[in-house]
């Protein structure tokens, strides 16, 4: 456990030492959130059809730039080896590197979600709803993340690989319930009506976090 | 000739001309089907194609388990031949689909239709099992990562399948219908068209794997003698 939290800081002091990498992720939030704006003002659809969809694809992209650079800068800066020697399980390595980049993720919804509300002003009777769906499809979509940002880092593509890599498998899992769920929220549901998408959502953050735990192993060995 | 290439030829030969005589039955001896006319002869060749699609994916995913179990890289060349005998025949299956799909249901694409999807989604991910593959330089990491992707791309899916209760509201079963309601003669050109896919299958899936396992016998002699790293 203790390794995980050494893990844990060891990357979160990372993360806010980069000042410029947080602040280009925000502006990245701003640009794709600008852009859907732009490209919707022309047409000018119902703004509860369109929401979700803009909601989840900026945070699915604006979270897979913040996730490239996990374990790709220890291959870059020769530090893997080191983390490797080091005498803790590759699991822990997993499990740290996770949590750190859930706060990071959060941290970046929290202002893509305040700067959406600003872009697309949809009302949202359950707010509790919404968030509890978002703080699920992040789970899920953190954990994958963070296991193919591992697979990811020993190619010699940049960010373009996890792009190729993830939005398949998003694509099924995460994507399609996220989306329904949250366009329920705000055609105006509750959390009681969103119980199944909730479920599923759970179920597939599960499996990503199983499947990182048991093949982290093998993605980081020779 | 060795027993394997013995094997193979006849396997050859057999896919060959059941590939002939199921063209033969699906173009002339099936009858016209009743309300979709002459374009339902695609479905033969559709499903077929789909088929083997899906057993080149099932098998990659197996193959890539039993490596990891053995770290045998004898399993690795067996689940990237399959991977990618499986995205040459799902190609086809999601081309020839829409050619019938337009004639029947005015559209080229039901998005709401959950095995569509999933056929899409399967292609995308052994696409990007290909191109990671192809981007990773060390051979045994090669066959680790690829091995790791294949088994979160194809763990999803039963998962998937039972969320189809969950968006079932928005999408109608088709392909079930039509099966169900196939005549004697266009089951029979079915089941020889579908036989003649697997043997096709069975015979670039032996051959493939002995063309990769050359490969990597002469990229294993190229180090040797101190030639260009693979």
């Amino acid at each position: 456990m203790s390794a995980v939290k050494a893990i844990f800081l060891k990357e979160l002091r990372v993360e806010v030492r980069n000042v410029q990498a947080i602040s280009s992720y925000l502006l990245l939030t701003v640009l794709i959130l600008a852009t859907f704006r732009f490209a919707f003002a022309a047409t000018d659809p119902p703004m509860d059809q369109i929401a979700a969809p803009i909601l989840w694809i900026t945070i699915f992209f604006c979270g897979m730039f913040s996730l490239t650079p996990t374990y790709k800068r220890e291959v870059e800066n020769e530090t893997l080896d080191g983390l490797l020697l080091a005498p803790i399980s590759r699991s822990s390595i997993f499990f740290g590197k996770l949590l750190a980049t859930l706060v990071v993720i959060f941290g970046m919804e929290f202002f893509a979600i305040f700067l959406f509300f600003g872009f697309f002003p949809v009302e949202v009777p359950d707010l509790l709803a919404l968030f509890a769906l978002v703080a699920i499809g992040t789970f899920g979509f953190v954990a994958l993340s963070n296991l193919i940002s591992a697979i990811s880092a020993n190619t010699s593509l940049g960010a373009i690989i996890l792009f190729v890599l993830m939005i398949p498998i998003l694509l099924f899992s995460v994507v399609m319930s996220a989306v329904g769920g949250t366009a329920r929220i705000f055609a105006g549901d509750g959390i009681g009506e969103v119980v199944d998408e909730l479920r599923l959502l759970t179920a597939f953050a599960v499996i990503f976090f199983a499947t990182g735990y048991l093949l982290i192993e093998y993605v980081l060995g020779d | 000739m060795r027993p394997l290439d013995k094997v193979r030829i006849t396997l050859l030969v057999v896919a060959a001309i059941l590939t002939l005589v199921s063209i033969y039955l699906a173009v002339l001896y099936a009858p016209t089907h009743t309300t979709m006319g002459d374009v339902q002869r695609i479905f033969y060749f559709h499903v077929s194609s789909a088929w083997v699609a899906y057993m080149g994916f099932g098998l990659t995913f197996v193959t890539s388990l039993l490596y990891m179990k053995t770290k045998d890289l004898k399993w690795d060349v067996y689940a990237y031949s399959s991977a990618q005998i499986g995205v040459v025949f799902c190609t086809l299956a999601i081309t020839t689909g829409p050619m019938w799909a337009k004639a029947v249901w005015g559209v080229y694409w039901r998005w709401e239709d959950l095995k569509l999807m999933m056929t899409l989604v399967l292609w995308l991910v052994f696409i990007a099992y290909l191109v990671l593959r192809a981007n990773v330089q060390s051979r045994r990491k090669k066959a680790n990562l690829s091995a790791v992707f294949s088994i979160i791309g194809l763990i999803c899916i039963p998962l998937s399948f039972a969320a189809n209760r969950l968006w079932s509201q928005y999408h109608p079963t088709v392909i079930a219908t039509e099966e169900g309601s196939l005549q004697a003669s266009m089951g029979f050109s079915f089941g020889i068209a579908l036989l003649a896919f697997t043997i096709l299958f069975i015979y670039i899936l032996l051959t493939k794997i002995e063309i990769e396992t050359m490969r990597e016998t002469v990229e294993e002699l190229k180090q040797k003698v101190g030639g260009r790293h693979g």
